[in-house]
């Protein structure tokens, strides 16, 4: 049997292993050799007095299912909110039910939001939130009468969950190994103290947060979890812990499945303790966390984890969490409503958290979806779409207006690809590009990692000042 | 001390039984004692067909046009075996290992009395006695379960339990095995809340996929279309035909789903799996949005199972009691009417819902990818993540005509599968990109089985396993969505498998959470010498049995070897092999309580073997 050791895999997987031992000597500074209360006492005051360091962060509120944008911004002028509700007969939201947004900038499309969204209302008002409008993949440029002619390259596997969530990420269908973020965070790698913590997901595996170096480390609303029996008596030895760290790490047969679960064992062991002195900087916060809200309570570990940059010597972090159910084929005003009041008070919660940590400046946090839906419905529900309007909040963000074009709500428009599914106006490059910008990305690095944007000449959006 | 079964077994003549498997008496299965028990309806199966019975039963195979007798195939697969080099000797006189590779394949894990079943079968024979087995119903056992005036969605966990009984008691292991695989693949989830309170529905369905498991995938692909559960699930139940008036369309949900995860997929395929290339080097797509759009029309006009056709009816009004359990039917008022162009295929304006259907499902049956779509995927599911394209092929080319004429036969299909040298190679075991991780509840089915798991109250009360922080992160019927718990075609980033284009599905639901998850489960597990709780039952209700390793404690070499032969068929490294030997040597043997240390010597033994990456890649 060939036996394949590390040094014998290409540089590539190497580096992987360098990774675990870069994460390993974190640990070790921080962690299993240092008493725990020594941690928190050093660490605490180090959060304390770097309250206003140079630290960004991005959060991506995934909403898996593709989100019907038609219905959770909707045009509040007469003319356009009637031609909006007679293309959804059976879905659309009357006009008094809106409630209506000030956008900041004179002559831009009026706009309301869902009553399930109000709560999202007091924070556009206050600036710290903004609309970005018809977003999504693009390659090009691309008008409806293109889309027809079929003269644009499109993005690959348009209209498919699984393809246009990877799409999203990482400008690839399924499959994509690296994400944008992921991709962001290698090349800036040097500010950060190691790369375990640098993109950290509370929603599950997602192609966003892996780039080369960057890997995203999975951790659950409570914390992260540590392997009984390493340390402490087992089956009545305390002698077994060797064994067991030995045969869950180390894959010596030169299987590459049992080697990859190996690594993640590793990476799982050996950034445990050092994520569980991070999070005892900040258990509690004065704003209320809203009941019963899985988007919330992920975003709680978000701000713990930011509490305890200084511990996992952090200075850029992207964030994940998400939140699904958004596949509204059917029954949609009913799930989507609970929906969209989990999505407004979670973000509201987390504003008032990162705003009481006085990060409310230094973190930008924005919605993602696999797809708008078709402005058509088939009933009670929508098909899946392409385009779609999110929202991006931060005390950095020029909140209190639409970022793109708002599109002309209605069938067999300009922007129609066929029953209401948006072309975007504004490609994911350009969105990325934008945040890219602001997290401190060169206009060169953003072009090498948006395959994209150099087809677009505006590579700003104006989101931030 | 283990619980011991209220039943013999033959542990402790195992080893003489392993190697001359003619010293078990044939046909006696341990567990004949409880055969006519009615205690335990679930578990208590009929007892091991002796093998002249079997033989009488295998004479009865072969009759029909789906069936493919053994000796023609091994006639058919004996070129394939001359190719490969592999003997067919493993077919017919497998070694416990060999054994061993097949039940992780084929059951849900090795036990003693399944690996003296497989060696004195052989291998083929044992599928074919496999094919005879009946179905157990899982909506029976669910109308058993549940008072009929109480409230269903508070037996929801009861398809859980029944899967569970199933996979550790059920002798129709095969079946089981297959049925776990149709899961993945014809993805619906009690996590929709449209399905959560219709656990009845959802042991119906499940019954399809038993159902599909050994007969033809063109009737499983109807089945499955028409069954309500997944209507409700992918939403074309109730979906209503287009209306210009209005600008209403039809629901694509179905049409998109049916073509990309259940029949033919994104790309276009070789017989062998692998991608076709356009004349620019790109993969061509199978389907564009206007086929969807198209299909979409098909999947209009179907609803709810009842006495007439009514509007009511249709929108789920005057509910009919058994309507979770029966095909949807066709309201030809909702069902468009104008013509449905897909795939190159047009059904005329005017062609009726059945008729529709019937074209669509055949045209989707009949596409070149279906065959090695669906070929791969089982592949994936049962024995290894990444074969070969000729592994491919020769499987798709079972799909295609089971050497009778017959597409779409099933039994050929996991045949022509289990038997394939790749599958049978034992070489292949130090191939590194061979085998597939197995996933959480394939795990505990081994560990379990292993074990001779028992439930005490005959339910198997298996429910709370998904969460992957605390439990199995894993449940049957629990997907998160109809994307399955992770994709077939998913690349750990980074790793050296993207490297070399090989993939590991079950990775995708390995994560720094799940990995140290999965470790603390099983060591509760262990510890507890079993899981689960049921009314009545003091402690565990499904108990695991350590006793052979109890009594072999005392030398941990032969603790260990015992432990590595029936958690890792014997493929744990020397190496591994000395660090469970050292660790369980420290457990002091006490004089005050003997039997105390022996346990925790057993018990650490076999955690640590679960941990190990010998028993979490099944190769």
């Amino acid at each position: 049997m060939k036996h394949l050791n590390w040094f014998d895999l290409p540089p590539s997987a190497q580096q992987v292993r360098r990774r675990f031992l870069k994460a390993s000597g974190a640990a070790a500074v921080t962690g299993a050799a240092a008493p725990l209360a020594f941690n928190l006492a050093t660490m605490g005051s180090v959060a304390a007095q770097t309250a206003d360091d140079n630290y960004k962060a991005l959060v991506c509120i995934f909403l898996f299912g593709g989100m019907d944008c038609n219905n959770t911004v909707i045009p509040t002028d007469p003319t356009a909110h009637a031609k909006y509700l007679a293309a959804r007969p059976s879905l659309g939201f009357a006009l008094n039910t809106l409630t209506p947004l000030t956008d900041r900038v004179a002559g831009r499309q009026p706009i309301g939001l869902p009553a399930s969204l109000a709560g999202l209302a007091p924070l556009y008002e206050a600036g710290r939130l903004g609309v970005v409008a018809n977003v999504g993949p693009l390659v090009m440029p691309t008008t409806a009468a293109q889309y027809r002619a079929r003269t644009a390259t499109l993005p690959a596997k348009l209209y498919s969950h699984n393809d246009q969530q990877s799409n999203w990420q990482s400008f690839a269908p399924e499959g994509a190994p690296y994400g944008w973020a992921g991709r962001m965070l290698d090349r800036l790698a040097t500010l950060n103290g190691d790369q375990v913590f640098s993109a950290v997901s509370l929603g599950g595996n997602t192609v966003l947060l892996n780039g080369e170096i960057v890997e995203g480390y999975r951790m659950t609303t409570s914390g992260p979890v540590a392997v009984g029996g390493l340390t402490g008596s087992i089956f009545g030895t305390t002698r077994a812990g060797t064994a067991l760290r030995s045969l869950m790490t180390e894959s010596a047969d030169g299987n590459l499945l049992a080697a990859e679960h190996a690594a993640m064992a590793k990476r799982s062991i050996n950034a445990a303790e050092t994520a569980t002195s991070a999070l005892n900087v900040t258990t509690t916060f004065a704003a209320a966390l809203p009941a019963n809200n899985g988007l919330a309570n992920q975003l709680r570990m978000v701000a713990r984890m930011i509490a305890g940059r200084s511990i996992v010597n952090q200075k850029r972090q992207v964030f994940f969490v998400s939140l699904g159910g958004f596949d509204t084929h059917s029954n949609q005003n009913t799930s989507l409503n609970g929906l969209h009041g989990q999505i407004a008070a979670a973000m509201a919660w987390f504003d008032a958290a990162l705003t009481e940590m006085g990060m409310a400046n230094k973190v930008t946090t924005f919605t993602a979806s696999d797809f708008g839906r078709t402005l058509a419905t088939n009933g009670d529900g929508s098909d899946h779409g392409w385009g779609a309007h999110h929202f991006v909040m931060g005390g950095a963000v020029q909140g209190r207006t639409t970022f793109g074009t708002f599109p002309d709500v209605g069938l067999s428009t300009t922007t129609d690809a066929g029953s209401g599914r948006l072309i975007p106006t504004t490609s994911v490059d350009q969105f990325a590009a934008t945040l890219g910008k602001w997290f401190g990305l060169t206009d060169s690095q953003l072009l090498d990692i948006l395959p994209n944007l150099r087809n677009f000449t505006q590579r700003d959006i104006g989101i931030f000042a | 001390m283990p619980q011991h079964h209220p039943f013999g077994r033959l542990r402790a003549g195992w080893q003489t039984a392993m190697t001359q498997p003619s010293l078990l008496p044939q046909g006696v299965d341990p567990r004949a004692a409880c055969a006519t028990s009615t205690t335990h309806p679930v578990t208590r199966t009929r007892p091991l067909l002796t093998l002249s019975i079997a033989a009488t039963l295998l004479a009865g195979c072969g009759q029909g046009q789906d069936e493919t007798n053994v000796s023609e195939l091994t006639a058919d697969l004996s070129s394939a075996y001359a190719n490969s080099g592999v003997s067919t000797k493993t077919l017919t006189r497998p070694t416990d290992a060999e054994a061993i590779r097949l039940l992780n394949q084929a059951s849900f894990g090795a036990s003693d009395a399944a690996i003296a079943q497989v060696r004195s079968m052989g291998i083929p024979n044992w599928i074919q006695y496999q094919f005879t087995l009946p179905q157990y119903s899982y909506q029976t056992r669910f109308e058993a379960v549940r008072p009929p005036t109480a409230s269903e969605g508070s037996y929801a966990y009861v398809p859980w339990e029944t899967f569970w009984a199933r996979a550790l008691a059920g002798e129709d292991q095969l079946r089981a095995r297959t049925v776990w695989a149709l899961s993945q693949i014809f993805v619906i989830s009690q996590v929709d809340t449209n399905l959560s309170g219709r656990p009845r529905g959802v042991s119906s369905y499940v019954d399809v996929l038993g159902r599909g498991a050994f007969g033809n995938f063109r009737t499983l692909l109807e089945e499955v279309s028409l069954h309500p559960m997944m209507g409700l699930y992918l939403t074309h139940l109730a979906n209503r035909k287009e209306d210009a008036a209005t600008g209403r369309t039809p629901d694509e949900n179905y049409a998109r789903e049916v073509m990309q995860l259940f029949t033919i997929g994104l790309y276009e395929l070789n017989l062998d799996g692998t991608l076709k290339k356009g004349s620019n080097g790109q993969p061509i797509s199978t389907y564009t949005n206007d086929d969807v759009m198209g299909l979409a029309k098909v999947f209009t006009g179907w609803s709810w199972a009842g006495a007439d056709t009514s509007d009511s009816r249709f929108g789920g009004g005057n509910a009919d009691p058994n309507r979770d359990v029966t095909p949807m039917q066709p309201y030809a008022s909702w069902h468009s009417s104008s013509a449905k162009t897909f795939l190159g295929t047009t059904i005329p304006a005017g062609t009726n819902a059945r008729d529709s259907l019937r074209i669509a499902l055949d045209r989707l049956f009949w596409h070149d990818n279906t065959a090695p779509f669906i070929s791969k995927l089982l592949i994936q599911r049962m024995v290894t993540s990444n074969p070969s394209p000729a592994y491919v092929r020769r499987v798709a080319q079972k799909f295609i005509n089971n050497g009778k004429g017959v597409r779409g036969d099933m039994k050929a299909v996991l045949q022509a599968i289990l038997l394939d040298p790749e599958a049978r190679d034992v070489t292949r075991v130090t191939d590194p990109s061979w085998g597939k991780l197995r996933e959480p509840v394939l795990r505990l089915a081994a560990l379990s089985r292993a074990y001779d798991a028992y439930s005490k109250s005959g339910t198997y009360p298996l429910r709370n396993l998904n969460d992957p922080a605390s439990q199995l992160g894993q449940q049957f019927m629990l997907s998160p969505s109809v994307f399955n718990f992770y994709r077939p075609g998913y690349v750990p980033p980074g790793s050296q498998l993207s490297k070399i284009n090989k993939v590991a599905p079950e990775m995708q639901i390995v994560t720094e959470t799940s990995a140290a998850g999965y470790a603390n489960f099983i060591r509760t597990v262990i510890n507890s010498q079993g899981l689960g709780s049921a009314t009545g039952v003091t402690g565990s209700d499904t108990v695991l049995d350590f006793r052979d390793e109890v009594a072999l404690a005392h030398d941990p070499v032969k603790l260990v070897d015992r432990v590595a032969l029936i958690i890792t068929g014997d493929t744990m490294s020397q190496r591994n092999r000395a660090l469970i030997r050292d660790a369980v040597s420290t457990i002091t043997m006490s004089t005050s309580n003997p039997g105390g240390s022996r346990l925790q010597r057993a018990q650490l033994a076999i955690f640590l073997a679960t941990v190990s990456p010998e028993f979490l890649v099944q190769k």
